[in-house]
């Protein structure tokens, strides 16, 4: 070696000093933080699937597989699958359908936008709970204004959240409707991201205002539909609230949803390791259609550079 | 050099908030040394409005009389959630002195290792008088021998009726001895599609609420819900099938009931005077303001009779120590003594929940208050049965809850709807 008169640091100084060390450590806590919020009750939760729990006598028997195996014979549970693929298959495409409808109409530059604009974004803003108080009065099958409107229009009244028929639409009503003003902002800043060189030159090669549309600006809005999609199924797979706060997953199960069921298993029934095991089927449920929502979007979904 | 320095201090900084903030949220403190020293007692309940002001009044009281044993009020919700709070807590190993829960948790609650249990503590206190409570109370606080809690409320079913509606139909009022046929044919003459006013309303959300209104026709008919043991539903009887087959003629054939699905709105439309009559609790009396209400006992069927059902609530007391322990029961004790649960019951229409209250000063004032809440009182004593203090309770609750809304909604008929629960219920006390 040549003599410098400078020696090379020993080897942990050198790892003390450089970038990693100092990347970790600031990233440490934080990290820390995550993992007991959420890592560890995850492994508890997959821990806790396995046995029989209750909660407030702390004693805890294993059972292995019973949980699960209890699932597969459970015919509430299989009505919960069913009503949360229904209301997914159903909300999902209409917040889409009715969020692009609602942005390109607020993307325009009329008087008043701003207040359009705002309306919209309020559903957003607005509770649960009043969300829920509101539809609750507004679809009362003997007072609720609702029912007056269609007895007006000499159409027949409905039951709405009172029918065990209706009741799952209505919420899906009531939740797109409270959903708008997130799906509407997303698309509004998509919309507000595609060059106006390319509308313009599809408007000088001809094409219709639909034609402009289907193939200029609803494939650049390709990633934000792509967001969305997978953002809004895990959301509509894990509803809970409002059903909690209307009907309980009544009448008679028609709105009852895994995670409510979950809710009623391992609070009110006690049965914390199988609201466990639900959760983990549930969990199951959501990784599989993710995946399947990341393959088929990555072939259908156009980044630009 | 600097950066090492940096990455250290920041980390540091960042643990001591994050373990400094943790620590602070629930409140339960770990003061109390070695006896003698000042304990704080945790006390969490659900009190709001008017029942707040209140009880923090006689907090302060006590606080202030009582320098070595604090208490220390805590807002956990809504009651109905109270449970849940209870059960992480426990979970946690950080939980309060007393709690106010519900007495259909009592069966679950007598499992958990927390629980103070009382008897001990009652047994060498002469004062306390256990045999005071009402009966319905005591029952609610006993699993197997073991007293769970100090009665915090009780309450119990009648009719409520609004007096108006009563007169523009020419009828005469609930009357002591009304048969349900009495209250089917009043509903009846009281509804009217045009209006929009019903004889009756039900909640129908199939929880506890739907239930227990239930199991009150059940008890006038002479049924019972388990057998003696709790190992197997009875309510599938001929008296229970006579008891449900009333709500079924109600709703489907004479639709005189409002079917409250949501069970959220029966309270506003009674209120606004659409409704003739309500079965429920004195609770919901302050809320009446736009009615001249009256009460009357339930109707009972031939051969039964007037039995109500009562829902006593208890203060659980929670084992965090000898010293605090000692400390609860005193303060719980001091609380439910007549002089300052008289108090209570003036602002939050609750009944007194010790029989002795009905001679304290204040208790005519509390009458005063309240019209028709001395039926109420007077009703305490017809409150002969209870429901099972059993852990499975719930289960049987969900398998009747469903069974009673499918049979106000016409999907089924009482005698299978009764069975199928009946199935559902045995399947679930059977189960580990």
């Amino acid at each position: 070696m040549e003599a410098t008169g400078r020696r090379r640091a020993p080897l942990w100084l050198r790892a003390v000093h450089s970038d990693h060390v100092a990347g970790w450590t600031l990233a440490g806590p934080a990290i820390f933080m995550m993992a007991l919020f959420s890592i560890y009750p995850v492994i508890w939760s997959v821990i806790l699937s396995f046995q029989r729990k209750n909660l407030l006598s702390g004693e805890s028997q294993w059972i292995g597989w019973e949980n699960y195996e209890a699932l597969t014979k459970d015919p509430i549970f299989k009505t919960a699958l069913w009503n949360s693929a229904k209301y997914t298959a159903l909300f999902v495409p209409l917040s889409i359908i009715a969020g692009i409808f609602v942005a390109v109409a607020v993307n325009r530059k009329l008087r008043l936008m701003a207040f359009y604009r705002l309306a919209v974004f309020v559903t957003l803003a607005i509770s649960t709970i009043s969300t829920a108080i509101m539809f609750l009065w507004l679809t009362e099958p003997t007072y609720g204004i609702i029912n007056a409107f269609l007895h007006a229009l000499h159409l027949p009244e409905q039951q709405f959240l009172a029918d065990t028929n209706e009741a799952l639409y209505v919420i899906v009503a009531m939740t797109v409707w409270g959903w708008l003003g997130f799906v509407v902002i997303i698309y509004l800043a998509a919309l507000q991201g595609i060059p106006q060189e390319l509308i313009e030159a599809a408007q000088i090669d001809g094409a219709s205002r639909w034609g402009i549309f289907r193939n200029v600006t609803l494939p650049l809005l390709g990633p934000a539909t792509f967001f969305l999609v997978v953002w809004l199924t895990i959301n509509a797979l894990q509803l809970f609230d409002e059903i909690y706060l209307t009907t309980k997953g009544g009448p008679l199960y028609s709105t009852t949803v895994i995670v409510y069921y979950m809710f009623v298993q391992a609070f009110q029934n006690f049965a914390a390791g199988y609201g466990a095991a639900m959760a983990y089927v549930l969990f199951a449920l959501i990784l599989v259609i993710s995946i399947i929502e990341f393959v088929v979007g990555k072939r259908l979904v156009h980044y630009s550079a | 050099m600097k950066r090492m320095w940096l990455g250290l201090v920041t980390v540091f900084v960042l643990l001591a908030t994050a373990c400094g903030g943790g620590g602070g949220g629930g409140g339960e403190s770990t003061s109390g040394g070695p006896s003698g020293g000042p304990v704080e007692i945790v006390f969490w309940h659900g009190n709001t409005d008017l029942a707040l002001t209140q009880m923090n009044k006689l907090v302060k009281e006590w606080n202030a009389a009582n320098p070595n044993m604090q208490v220390k009020p805590v807002y956990y919700g809504s009651s109905d959630r109270a449970l849940t709070k209870v059960e992480t807590a426990v979970a946690s190993g950080v939980y309060p002195d007393i709690a106010y829960l519900y007495g259909s948790w009592a069966a679950n609650i007598a499992t958990s290792p927390a629980l103070l249990t009382l008897n001990d503590f009652i047994e060498n206190d002469p004062t306390f008088n256990w045999d005071d409570f009402w009966p319905a109370e005591r029952f609610a606080a006993t699993v197997n021998g073991k007293i769970i809690g100090v009665p915090a409320l009780v309450d119990n079913l009648a009719i409520v009726y609004n007096p108006a509606l009563f007169d523009q139909a020419n009828l005469p009022y609930p009357s002591p001895d009304w048969t349900w046929d009495d209250f089917r044919a009043a509903a009846k003459a009281l509804t009217d599609p045009a209006t929009k006013q019903f004889g009756w309303a039900y909640p129908a959300d199939a929880s506890e609420d739907t239930v227990w209104h239930w199991e009150a026709m059940l008890w006038e008919a002479g049924g019972d819900i388990l057998n003696a043991d709790n190992t197997e539903a009875v309510f599938n009887s001929p008296q229970g099938v006579q008891a449900l087959t009333v709500l079924q003629d109600m709703a489907t054939v004479d639709h005189s009931i409002y079917i409250d699905t949501t069970n959220s709105k029966i309270q506003d439309v009674f209120n606004a005077g659409k409704i003739g009559m309500l079965v429920t609790g004195p609770w919901d009396l302050p809320g009446f303001k736009n009615v001249d209400y009256g009460v009357q006992i339930m109707p009972s069927f031939p051969g039964g009779d007037h039995e109500t059902i009562s829902g006593p609530d208890n203060w659980v007391l929670f084992n965090n120590g000898p010293d605090r322990a000692k400390a609860a029961f005193e303060f719980i004790k001091w609380y439910t003594d007549p002089e300052q649960d008289i108090q209570n019951a003036l602002y939050t229409a609750t009944l007194p929940i010790r029989q002795s209250e009905l001679d304290v000063a204040g208790y005519q004032t509390f009458l005063d208050k309240y019209p028709g809440i001395q039926t109420f009182v007077e009703n305490e004593q017809n409150a002969l049965k209870a429901r099972p203090v059993t852990p499975k309770y719930p289960m049987v609750s969900e398998a009747l809850g469903q069974a009673i809304v499918s049979v106000l909604l016409g999907k089924a008929d009482a005698q299978t709807a009764l069975d199928q629960a009946a199935q559902a219920a045995n399947a679930a006390l059977a189960a580990p």
